[in-house]
């Protein structure tokens, strides 16, 4: 609850940019920031990013590093994420799906993107992400100011993108503690801290596990094999928890769930967020993001994004369906 | 299936035939002529001359070499293994080394095996045995029986937790006149497998026997650990052969667990075991076997494996062989009743130039059998060679037949060699069967799953090719051994662990 609170003042700050966009006939906007201090911050390669905030952490030995680090962005929310004219197609059939989108997330904000089934909102999701499947044919994507697309899928976790899949793989013979405690010692070690074996990790999981409500037998069982919809989805969200991450792009956590289940899915979310953290939600319901708030909702159409507006486009698209929105 | 007796077949349809050598009639007459020092261990005489000159001069070989270290040792007063001796000698004469050319062995090659010269075992394995000591240990929870090139070492195996009425130990220590009968009965009724299944009948210095009583249930496995002792350095062309052999006997409604480990020890030993496990089960029996290979990398191992199943007798096989050279089980699964229950769970991984193959056969003759089937392999060395022959027979009577075939190949380098054939042939109307059988590499939506949650792609892949072996691992009996077993592939995969 604290974080959402912090979340409106941010949203304020954002409200000019939000009419800029709305202005913008050609749906690309530009950077407005001038802030010299988030320029700077652009062109800061993220692991420098990272090691000046554990810096900060470690020097300061009075102030609490978060705070003073939250007043930083209070003064100027920094681009979190920044796509321009993103085009990709299928690497094998080389039909083209997205057709120039573009997106601006700072710091600390929640998007929504919403759009019929086959608009590409998960094609771009994964394309974000780095899924061999697609070729990228044009554009540009900037996370913490350096070039997305030249990282590996790896690189682009360890450095703070996180997804949550619409519909997550299985992988039989892999348990689910394993697979958890691999990919968070792989945070670990970047970060350079030593890695944790699997007694260690078990105690640091079990805390994690009530944030999406789940049992520890959950960590025997293979990854996904055999889940629910729903226990797919927690166990997403699960990772997000265990993983944390500056930019979650969550694909549909909605879909499949029931109301109690998305109730604890989305709570989940909001508990993890901090006033830095930045959430990308693919949805077609409201109820979800009545939920998670949204502060911009896009509307995705044949890769692009058409519209972009407030919790009230989603309102409309509820009574009105994408008839109503499309203009 | 009809165990035709060697002579009576003649010449047999698929073998390849030497070509006739005059002088070779010398060798094998000294063979079946008894010697001057085994005076006890006389040989029926031979009527099958004709059938002696075309005979395969290396065959022969091993077979003399086999012979007389037996018939120097104490062993060979035993009847029954005087009869196992003879019925082997015997279909060994119809025999010839196998070559590509024949269909068993077109894709197994044995070349190295030919190349050497094949020595016996001749020490008492009392006498040697403190390298064997250190490696057990872990489960000392479970009746362990140790095997040292064929031959039972008492000190190290321990036995004292067993039912009443259990036999396990030494052909010659049954005291038993009624298993010693039920015994007799099996090895008189001799079937000629194939050469490796006689040269073990001739090399064989013993039999261990497990004899579970009716209604008898052994509640904790029995543990065997298969060692070489006897071996040559690598590069030496001498080749020391053991053949360790075993008889399971389970009475109507007996239930017992088997574990087979083979441990190869030095890596820089050579050496080629030749193991038989024969298994009996009884009425409403059941056995739940384990096989575990992990022979040194230059070793020779062969394997066979053949069970014979009554009504409503239950079968469960768990194999994880990774270790030899040349690695070969031959496994033979025969229904004589309805309502059997056949489960085969089994895991090869090449991580070396090696070879490892299975050849498999399950005939099901009677209704509402239960059998399925699932090979799992990892080429995962330019130069490793897999083969896989299954076959499930499903006959004209073995209606309402639930089958299930299915096997996985995991190809991790282009230029492994791998050899599936699968096969399930249905002869019965009234069944229910499925088969599959696929070759892939690591699957990529499972990959780019774990490198979205930034696990290095060498991490990433490991950790799905140690998992496409677990479906058979997981299923290893107990905790212990399973964990063994596991970290004993990762090793493999993974060799200078970070
Ligand atoms: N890997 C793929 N192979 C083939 N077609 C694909 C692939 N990914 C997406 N598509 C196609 O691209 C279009 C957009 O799909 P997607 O991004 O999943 O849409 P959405 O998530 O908005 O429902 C659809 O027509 C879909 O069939
Ligand atoms: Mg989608």
């Amino acid at each position: 609850m604290a974080s959402l609170a912090s979340f409106s003042t941010i949203s304020s700050s954002s409200a000019a940019r939000l009419s800029s966009l709305r202005n913008s006939s050609s749906n690309s906007f530009v950077l407005t920031k001038s802030s010299p201090n988030s320029i700077k911050l652009l062109s800061t390669p993220p692991r420098q990013y990272k090691r000046l905030v554990l810096k900060a952490k470690a020097n300061s030995v009075i102030d609490a590093p978060t705070t003073s680090y939250i007043n930083d962005v209070s003064d100027s929310p920094k681009v979190l994420l920044e796509v321009k004219d993103l085009t990709a197609k299928i690497a094998d059939s080389g039909e083209q799906i997205l057709k120039g989108v573009n997106l601006v997330i700072y710091e600390g904000e929640i998007h929504a993107i919403m759009g019929k089934n086959g608009s590409g909102k998960s094609t771009f999701s994964k394309v974000l992400v780095g899924h061999p499947d697609y070729e990228v044919t044009g554009g540009t994507v900037l996370f913490k100011g350096e070039n997305l697309l030249d990282m590996e899928p790896e690189e682009r976790s360890l450095a703070g993108l996180f997804m949550s899949f619409q519909s997550p793989v299985e992988i039989p013979g892999v348990s689910n503690s394993d697979f958890l405690n691999m990919a968070y010692n792989a945070r670990r070690k970047k970060l350079g801290f030593p890695e944790l074996g699997p007694l260690e990790f078990y105690d640091y999981i079990s805390r994690r596990l009530k944030i999406v409500n789940m049992d520890t037998n959950f960590l025997n069982r293979n990854v996904n094999e055999g889940f629910s919809g729903g226990e797919k989805k927690r166990n997403e969200i699960l990772q997000l928890a265990v993983l944390g991450a500056d930019l979650a792009i969550l694909d549909e956590i909605d879909s499949g769930l029931d109301v109690d289940a998305l109730q604890d899915v989305g709570e989940a979310v909001n508990e993890l967020l901090t006033p830095q953290k930045s959430v990308l939600m693919v949805t077609h319901y409201q109820r979800l993001l009545d939920i998670i708030k949204p502060k911009f909702v896009h509307i995705m159409e044949d890769g692009k994004i058409v519209k972009t507006g407030d919790i009230s486009i989603a309102v409309q698209l509820e009574k009105e369906g994408y008839k109503g929105i499309s203009s | 299936m009809a165990a035709a007796a060697s002579s009576s077949t003649f010449p047999p349809p698929c073998h390849h035939l030497p070509q006739l050598h005059q002088n070779h009639t010398k060798s094998l007459s000294s063979l079946f002529k008894p010697k001057s020092r085994t005076t006890k261990f006389s040989v029926r005489p031979l009527s099958i001359s004709p059938k002696a000159s075309l005979s395969d001069p290396f065959v022969l070989q091993i077979a003399e070499t086999l012979e007389d270290s037996n018939s120097s040792s104490s062993l060979k007063q035993s009847p029954i293994l005087q009869k196992l001796r003879e019925s082997s000698s015997e279909s060994i004469l119809s025999l010839s080394w196998p070559t590509r050319k024949d269909e068993p062995f077109r894709f197994t090659d044995t070349s190295f095996i030919k190349n050497s010269q094949i020595s016996s075992i001749s020490a008492d394995p009392e006498s040697n045995l403190v390298d064997f000591e250190s490696d057990g240990g872990d489960d000392t929870q479970t009746p362990n029986i140790v095997i040292v090139d064929g031959q039972i070492v008492n000190s190290l195996s321990k036995l004292d937790e067993l039912p009443d009425n259990v036999y396990v130990g030494s052909i010659l220590g049954i005291d038993s006149d009624e298993i010693r009968e039920e015994v007799m009965k099996f090895v008189s009724n001799f079937e000629d497998k194939d050469l490796f299944w006689s040269l073990n009948g001739i090399g064989a210095p013993d039999v261990t026997i497990v004899y579970v009583p009716s209604d008898c249930v052994v509640e904790k496995p029995l543990h065997f650990r298969f060692y070489s002792h006897e071996t040559s350095e690598i590069g030496s062309s001498n080749l020391p052969m053991s053949n360790p052999r075993v008889l399971v006997l389970v009475e109507k409604g007996g239930e017992v667990g088997i574990v087979e480990e083979y441990l190869g020890g030095a890596e820089d030993k050579c050496y080629w075991v030749n193991s038989v496990m024969e298994v009996l089960i009884g009425e409403g029996g059941k056995v739940s076997h384990t096989y575990v290979q992990q022979q040194a990398p230059s070793a020779a191992h062969f394997k066979w494996t053949s069970v014979r199943q009554e009504s409503s007798s239950t079968y469960k096989l768990v194999e994880v062989s990774s270790g030899g050279k040349l690695s070969r089980h031959n496994l033979q699964i025969q229904q004589v009743g309805p309502d059997t229950i056949t489960e085969l769970s089994t895991f090869h991984i090449c991580v070396r130039d090696q070879t490892q193959d299975l050849h498999s056969k399950l005939i099901l003759d009677h209704p509402r059998g239960v059998a399925e089937q699932r090979h799992k392999c990892i080429a995962a060395h330019p130069r490793s060679q897999v083969v896989f022959d299954g076959n499930i027979k499903v006959n004209r009577l073995a209606q309402q037949t639930d089958a299930a075939q299915l096997s996985r190949t995991l190809l991790l380098e282009d230029s492994a060699t791998v050899n599936m054939m699968p096969n399930l042939q249905i002869i019965a109307n009234d069944v229910s069967c499925s088969h599959g059988a696929t070759v892939c590499d690591v699957d990529d939506d499972q990959l780019f799953y774990l490198l979205t949650r930034g696990i290095d792609l060498a991490t990433a892949r490991k950790s799905l090719i140690f998992a496409f072996g677990t479906e058979v691992m997981s299923r290893l009996p107990c905790d212990s051994l399973q964990k063994k077993v596991e970290r004993h592939i990762q090793r493999l995969l993974d060799p200078t662990p970070s």
